[in-house]
């Protein structure tokens, strides 16, 4: 089987990037607030999760979200010395800086796990941080890893505002609440 | 008097005296140069104790469970000795709860082929770091030069090669957990494996559910890995996992000073529970 | 009817060409069953591979069904019969022995199991018989010839030059008729195998009876790391466990090894654990296979195949314990 460097030269038609974001409560998920308060465009690619400190950050979070689906995972949190905990987001530095290099042992692109420090004020590194991370995901194509979902794919992006709304799921058995 | 009869005859006083109330050493196992694991309550069986060049097992684990019964005392190698001081360290047992019988380790050896065991020819601290008393002298043994040469063999792959290469890991990997269950520095009470209501883990086989566990397990252990190559050796296929455990430390080592657990009783956190704040910057 | 050996490897690729075939090879350091393809060289003087064959009949993830809600509320159940037409050629007196013990669990007492059933009925099994025994091979103790399985379709057994051919049921006889061009007519008598690792089952069923609180468990066990490697090396461990995977209306139910050294085997909605410790646990597997399976189906559990003995992370070996229980002197009172 000849090794495949990376999936660059062969991304589908259709494809776009999925990428899960880990906003730390008190600054980058403020921050991506901030951002939607403002009416700043970014990509509709990335999901934000709230985590209460970049501190709480689990390895087990990435290598899940890259198991499950995602092709890239974004990590954010407080600058350091700004953490609501205090240190939070020291240890978080010093994790992230070695399973970061753990995942890239294993052959993961640098692109797809990113590390940032926004502050709350920080809308604007909030859009940029994620139109870059948007952009290098789409550069590197779907994820190169085994990655067995079974009989499962996320639904397909979708484009526009109404598509958006109906991709919200459905109250499972609706008739039968109703009876 | 050789290592193996000072053992025998101290685990017959030590039990006769009721200083300890179980001793831990090898015995001889049923095939020619096989040891095994042995715990002895009894002074009477003391003379089933052997030491020779193929006691491949650690022994401090079994500490955390016959240590209900009283005090412990156990023959420590270089190996065992720091994890012996790992558990000390994770107050998991207390220096006064064992008593270490050292012994100087020559590097053991494989039973069936008669070489030297990887571990111990990748071991830096063969004899004793900590110890109650020493039976015999210490041993002389070569220290490798670059304990991280595996890694950089890896490292030097391609990205696409080295996918390929940990996913033929992880597609071997059955998941006993033996590497845990082994490992010194695996003491949680519930293992997040076994915490199925969270379902960390999903139960299927497959190369992403084992990806998930190993590097689980290399996180959860990065910082306190003493080194030991028992998960390596207990792999029953063969996996290398030193290479997923070195390449923490290496890393360690680049960025937060020379690194290396289990050499002294110290209540300092261990590098990745502690912090600089004048660490490297690199999410800026 | 003889198989000369010259004609062993085209008989293979010619089945191959049809059928899936299952050769014991070593693939990427790991000695087990693997399908014959391109790069898959087969290795018949392999004593025994580290993985059983179990797996062929009763993977260790197999998927059972898929299932998802539509809009309008209505279940849909997918399920998976992933069973084919398969080859084992070269499986071993001992784990043919192996798979009689699993096809009691599987299919009798008033129970099949569609999945292990299929797969089953759709397995050829063409046995090798030994020539040489490794020093863990144990297996003429329990009750194993190691060069003659009487369950297997189609038995090969080693004469020197060629191997002596003789289909042992209807679906072996057909096979071996299909295969005619690849045998030649003759008769010769098969090299025998010095099984020299021996153990003493006498009376050890019996007495397993009065030893359910023995110290010879605590003894045992104390050892034990509770990994699960044994189990799942072991050709007749059967355990199971059903899990699934959800994702919104979606859902796919698949089952999967389990061992019964782990603390979560038994674990109960509740939190209690009957088998909290690695004494019970090893307790209960010895038990089961020495006794609890032979008062169920009248035969041992343990094949003798010697595979646990070898990986034993800790050189724990129930050819020792046999021993143990043999020499062990039950108790005036537990004995009644």
């Amino acid at each position: 089987m000849p090794v495949v460097e990376n999936n660059a030269n062969a991304i589908p038609e259709d494809w776009e990037p999925k990428i899960i974001a880990f906003c730390c409560h008190w600054c980058t998920y403020t921050g991506a607030d901030l951002a939607g308060l403002n009416r700043m465009n970014y990509p509709a690619n990335v999901r934000v999760l709230r985590i209460p400190c970049s501190g709480r950050m689990n390895p087990q979070y990435v290598i899940e979200a890259l198991n499950k689906g995602c092709d890239g995972v974004l990590v954010c949190g407080c600058h350091p010395g700004d953490c609501h905990y205090v240190t939070g987001n020291y240890y978080a530095r010093r994790r992230m800086m070695i399973f970061k290099r753990l995942l890239e042992y294993e052959g993961l692109e640098p692109g797809r796990f990113q590390v940032k420090w926004i502050s709350g004020a920080e809308a604007g590194k909030f859009r940029d941080t994620v139109m870059k991370a948007v952009e290098d995901v789409r550069a590197l194509g779907p994820i190169n890893l085994t990655r067995e979902i079974p009989y499962f794919e996320l639904p397909a992006m979708p484009d526009d505002d109404e598509e958006a709304f109906n991709a919200v799921p459905e109250e499972v058995f609706p008739e039968e609440v109703n009876a | 008097m050789s290592a193996q009869e000072i053992i025998r005859a101290r685990a017959k006083e030590l039990l006769e005296s009721g200083e300890i109330a179980t001793f831990i050493g090898w015995e001889a196992g049923r095939f020619t140069n096989q040891t095994t694991p042995l715990v002895i309550t009894d002074a009477a069986d003391a003379g089933k104790l052997v030491f020779n060049e193929y006691c491949a097992n650690t022994l401090a684990k079994y500490v955390t469970d016959v240590l209900a019964r009283g005090k412990v005392g156990l023959v420590v190698r270089g190996c065992d000795s720091r994890a012996i001081v790992r558990l000390i360290n994770d107050k998991v047992i207390k220096r006064e709860d064992v008593y270490l019988v050292g012994v100087g380790c020559p590097g053991m050896k494989d039973r069936k082929t008669d070489e030297p065991l990887k571990k111990c020819t990748e071991c830096r601290h063969n004899n004793p770091l900590v110890f109650d008393e020493m039976a015999g002298e210490n041993a002389e043994k070569a220290v490798p030069e670059d304990r991280f040469a595996e890694v950089k063999e890896v490292e030097a792959m391609t990205a696409a090669e080295r996918t390929r290469y940990f996913e033929s890991i992880y597609a071997k990997c059955i998941r006993c957990y033996a590497c845990r269950d082994v490992c010194p520095c695996c003491t949680c009470r519930e293992c997040f494996v076994d915490q199925r209501r969270e379902n960390w883990v999903g139960k299927q086989n497959n190369v992403a559910e084992n990806r998930f566990y190993g590097l689980t397990r290399v996180m959860h252990i990065g910082d306190r890995c003493i080194e030991c190559g028992e998960c390596e050796r207990v792999c029953p296929m063969d996996l290398p996992l030193m290479k997923l455990n070195r390449k923490v430390i290496q890393d360690m080592n680049d960025l937060f000073g020379e690194f290396e657990s289990g050499l002294v009783i110290s209540a300092e956190p261990s590098v990745l529970t502690t912090y600089e704040l004048t660490d490297r910057e690199e999410f800026m | 009817m003889l198989l000369s050996k010259q004609n062993l490897m085209p008989l293979l690729n010619s089945l191959a060409s049809d059928v899936d075939v299952f050769v014991p090879t070593t693939i990427d350091g790991v000695k087990k069953f693997a399908r014959l393809a391109d790069g898959v060289e087969p290795d018949f003087d392999m004593i025994n591979t580290t993985m059983p064959p179990k797996d062929l009949l009763f993977p260790q993830t197999q998927k059972m069904y898929h299932f998802d809600v539509d809009k309008n509320g209505s279940y849909h159940i997918h399920e998976y019969d992933e069973s084919r037409e398969q080859i084992v050629f070269g499986i071993r007196p001992c784990d043919m022995r192996s798979i009689v013990c699993l096809d009691e669990v599987f299919l009798t007492k008033g129970f099949v199991d569609e999945f292990y059933a299929n797969a089953r009925e759709k397995l050829l099994t063409v046995s090798i018989g030994c020539t040489q025994a490794a020093e863990t091979c144990f297996c003429t103790s329990m009750g194993v010839d190691p060069i003659y399985a009487p369950n297997a379709d189609v038995m090969l057994q080693d004469t020197g030059d060629a191997y002596k051919v003789t289909a042992q049921t209807p679906k072996g006889e057909a096979a071996v008729s299909a295969w005619s061009e690849f045998l030649s007519d003759g008769d010769a008598e098969p090299v025998n195998c010095d099984v020299t690792l021996k153990v003493s089952m006498e009376g050890v069923v019996d007495k397993l009876e009065g030893m359910y609180d023995s110290p010879i468990w605590e003894n045992l066990s104390i050892k034990c790391l509770n990994c699960g490697t044994c189990t799942y090396v072991c050709p007749t461990c059967h355990c199971f466990d059903i899990s699934q995977e959800n994702r919104k209306k979606d859902g796919v139910r698949f089952r999967c090894w389990d061992s019964c050294m782990f603390s979560e085997y038994t674990a109960m909605a509740g939190g209690h654990n009957p088998r909290p410790e690695k004494l019970e646990r090893e307790r209960n597997r010895f038990m089961h296979k020495l006794n609890f399976f032979e008062r169920r189906y009248g035969m041992s559990l343990c094949v003798g195949c010697g595979r646990c003995v070898e990986k034993c992370p800790v050189a724990l070996d129930i050819t020792r314990l046999i021993d143990d229980i043999g020499s062990y002197e039950v108790a005036p009172a537990s004995a009644e």
